[in-house]
């Protein structure tokens, strides 16, 4: 169960990227996060694994209070909520089994890892996670010889090597064609129907919110501005969260 | 009216004539101090100074020769008898005529003729003095198509004798190149050990700069932040930790190091047997072992750091506001007294401002001397940690990485000759001075290099390792590294480059390498020597310039 109580983030420079924002995610959840480029929902998804850390509000989850804890706790808090990222976000030179097994890093014996060393099984389940996504050939390739749609494969094999309760993904198919966008979305569905892995996704497509999220919450100009099924979001809904300017496509 | 713009302005036309007039200023200023003067260089004498001189640079002592002569020897009297008169030597079908056959002055001249020369040679005239066992040359000449030659001279110096003295023809017939040089010998000796000088000192230097990069570089140090209590402990162990590492070190390798100790000496004619393998292993072993208490005494301050960090952030977490305000208060009085008196005894070894004249002698009676003032400082700092909040973490990694950089600039900024200097000073004359100036320097530079291409990697990488819930030392290795590992490399090479061309100024302070050699043949004015240094720092610099191009361009 995720909690999030009155977040609030202000930049340095005085931008307000987040307002007042409270939600709950029950565990299980794919919910997705809509609404116009800076509108925060980079910030709020880097808040809850506390990339960005909140100028003020509480984020519980599971009991833990991740607004606070730091050091020690604060990384095993993280090695269990997996993140996929806009631009992929892989060690471009690394190999793709490197970049996929740099997913236990919060597990493994720090002295061990820092030597390139991974426990035998950790590797067994790199290899296992690859073939999961469709990519089991590609174990021993550069990172930055794939395609968008395959690098974006690795990045969520990665993540399911933090074996995470919950997994953030910030606007994971926004780089990809239309056509690979649904294959990615479809892994992501996958893993939150099979494994039970709470699923917090920002979209920019209303198409692919109403095909794949049981839930949407909505940010305008870093305040909460929806929290619902998305087959509630009607015109007027729709105005509410885009602005007048927007015209409805999906 | 009249100088209304349409613009409404007023008129700009004599703020640009005042600036015109002070650049002018400036450079007659700047003429009269830098002492130009264009006479000097074309009076005729220092004209043919410069021309002798391009033209020994232009005669690089690369061979050495074999030169077949044939001699035709005439006498000439010193000083002229009453009756003056001209010889004429004929021997072999060679024809000469010497008018006169004496000399009384050093202003008399002399003319010789002669004819039957191989044609084109070209010659000199010898003198062997009544009283030296070796010849002077008095004069050249060139012998023309027709086997023909004519040279006039005056003697240098007048010995006289009754005898009859000798002046030879000396006729060059055949002159071929045998072989290299001494010169060429030790240039290539030198300029082998100064490519390897610099080899050493950027690849030391890069070794220490990667790790000083990582805390010089602004995007991996600002996110490093600590509460009070951390830090402060941090600083509390240090000595004690750094201290007590360092003792440890003394105590292993304190039976090694003592007088009666063979240890040493039989590994190293042990390794003698391997020839200059063995050396290298036994100079790495000596290094390690005089080393060791440094290095365990680095990483006895470094694990202090981290052990107060981590007690400081658990400790602070878990405790009540107002208790950890004592606590911050109590580790803050003597973290800052165990800063002031670090800071003390380094600027008291320094003898900075002469401050050993106002200090007692012994250890302990400074120590006392520092307790007083480090306190009082304490409690300020500890009186103002109860005005701001108990729990805030504060950008230690900030200030770390500031302070590098200031060391890292102040480093570079010193001459590499100066370095030079010192370390000849220091370790004597020779190439190991050279190395180690150059790795000093290297250091600096690098690091300042590497760190930049630390902060100018796509964070992105960065981000996704660290919400896997790495450490800051597995973000470094997992998303840093691979990021900054080709520009490293290539910048290895480019400091190699750089190395070599320093280490030429290097060695005229004594440093080693070619510049050392360059320096004795230029103040020896041994010039068609010095040549032969000049050309083959040229030809190196060139090569190494082109290599760490190709590799550069092939790595990034």
């Amino acid at each position: 169960m995720l909690k999030i109580q009155n977040l609030t983030k202000v930049y340095e420079d005085g931008t307000v990227a987040l307002k007042d924002v409270s939600f709950e995610v029950p565990d299980g959840e794919f919910v997705a996060v809509i609404g116009l480029s800076g509108s925060g929902k980079s910030t709020l998804l880097r808040c809850i694994n506390r990339l960005i850390e909140p100028t003020s509000g509480q984020i519980w989850w599971n009991g833990i209070e991740l607004s606070e804890v730091s050091g020690e706790e604060l990384r095993r808090a993280r090695r269990q909520i997996g993140m996929i990222f806009q631009h992929f976000n892989l060690v471009n030179r690394s190999s793709v089994l490197t970049n996929v097994l740099s997913g236990r890093l919060g597990y493994v014996n720090p002295i061990a890892s820092v030597l390139g060393r991974f426990p035998q099984e950790d590797i067994k389940r790199a290899h296992a996670s690859l073939a999961r996504v469709g990519i089991g050939d590609k174990a021993e390739n550069r990172a930055d010889e794939l395609s968008g749609g395959q690098r974006q494969r690795v990045g969520i094999a990665r993540a399911l090597m933090q074996e995470p309760k919950m997994i953030l993904a910030d606007e994971p198919v926004a780089s990809l064609d239309p056509a690979l966008a649904h294959s990615i979305m479809r892994h992501l569905l996958e893993i939150n129907q099979e494994d039970k892995i709470t699923v917090l996704c920002s979209l920019h497509f209303l198409d692919l919110v109403q095909q794949y999220s049981t839930r949407a919450i909505a940010l305008n100009e870093g305040r909460l501005v929806f929290d619902g099924t998305p087959k509630e979001i009607d015109d007027e809904k729709f105005i509410e969260i885009y602005g007048r300017e927007a015209e409805r496509i999906g | 009216m009249k100088n209304e713009n349409p613009n409404g302005r007023s008129p700009q036309w004599w703020k640009t004539a005042v600036i015109i007039l002070a650049i002018f200023l400036l450079y007659a200023y700047g003429l009269q101090v830098t002492k130009v003067n264009l006479e000097e260089p074309l009076e005729p004498q220092r004209q043919e100074n410069l021309v002798s001189l391009i033209r020994s640079f232009a005669r690089p002592d690369f061979f050495t020769y074999d030169t077949e002569t044939r001699r035709t020897a005439v006498s000439l009297r010193m000083p002229c008898p009453e009756e003056i008169k001209g010889s004429q030597v004929s021997i072999e079908g060679r024809e000469l005529l010497m008018v006169p056959n004496c000399a009384s002055t050093t202003q008399d001249t002399i003319t010789i003729t002669g004819s039957g020369f191989q044609p084109n040679a070209e010659g000199l005239i010898a003198w062997k003095p009544i009283d030296a066992t070796t010849t002077r040359r008095v004069a050249e000449f060139k012998v023309n198509a027709d086997g023909q030659m004519e040279t006039t001279f005056t003697m240098p110096d007048i010995r006289a004798s009754e005898e009859p003295q000798t002046l030879e023809v000396v006729e060059v017939v055949d002159r071929h190149i045998v072989g290299l040089s001494d010169t060429t010998f030790e240039a290539l000796d030198k300029i082998i050990e100064t490519v390897l000088m610099a080899l050493m000192a950027s690849t030391i230097g890069t070794l220490i700069s990667i790790p000083l990069s990582f805390i010089a570089a602004r995007n991996l140090m600002q996110n490093v932040k600590a509460p009070i209590t951390g830090i402060m402990s941090g600083l509390i162990l240090l000595p004690v930790f750094g201290g007590l590492a360092f003792w440890l070190g003394r105590l292993l390798v304190g039976p090694v190091l003592s007088a009666d100790s063979t240890f040493l000496a039989s590994l190293q004619t042990g390794l003698e047997t391997l020839g200059f393998v063995g050396n290298f292993i036994f100079v790495i072993i000596e290094l390690i072992i005089l080393l060791l208490p440094l290095m365990l005494g680095f990483v006895g301050a470094l694990a202090a750091n981290l052990v107060g960090s981590r007690l400081g952030e658990r400790v602070t977490m878990q405790l009540p506001e107002n208790t950890l305000r004592i606590l911050n208060f109590v580790t803050t009085l003597l973290g800052t007294a165990v800063l002031f008196i670090l800071i003390a005894f380094s600027v008291t070894w320094l003898n900075l401002l002469g401050i050993r004249e106002f200090l007692p002698e012994t250890f302990g009676a400074q120590l006392n001397a520092f307790l007083l003032p480090g306190l009082v400082l304490g409690l300020i700092a500890a009186l103002f940690t109860l005005r701001v909040p108990a729990k805030h973490h504060y950008p230690v990694g900030l200030v770390i990485y500031n302070t590098t950089r200031t060391i890292f600039n102040a480093t570079r900024s010193i001459e590499p000759l100066m370095m030079g200097f010192v370390f000849v000073v220091w370790v004597g004359l020779g190439p190991f001075a050279g190395i180690m100036a150059l790795t000093l320097h290297s250091v600096a530079d690098l690091g300042k290099l590497f760190s930049e291409e630390v902060e100018n990697i796509n964070e992105g990488p960065v981000e996704a390792i660290t919400a896997t819930g790495a450490s800051q030392l597995q973000r470094i290795v997992y998303a840093v590294v691979p990021q900054v590992t080709p520009h490293y490399i290539a910048y290895i090479f480019y400091r190699w480059d750089i190395n070599v061309r320093l280490s030429t100024i290097i060695g005229f302070v004594g440093g080693g390498g070619i510049g050392f050699v360059l320096q004795r043949n230029i103040n020896q004015l041994l010039y068609t020597r010095a040549s032969v240094m000049v050309i083959a720092i040229a030809i190196v610099v060139v090569v190494l310039d082109n290599i760490s191009a190709r590799v550069r361009s092939r790595i990034i």
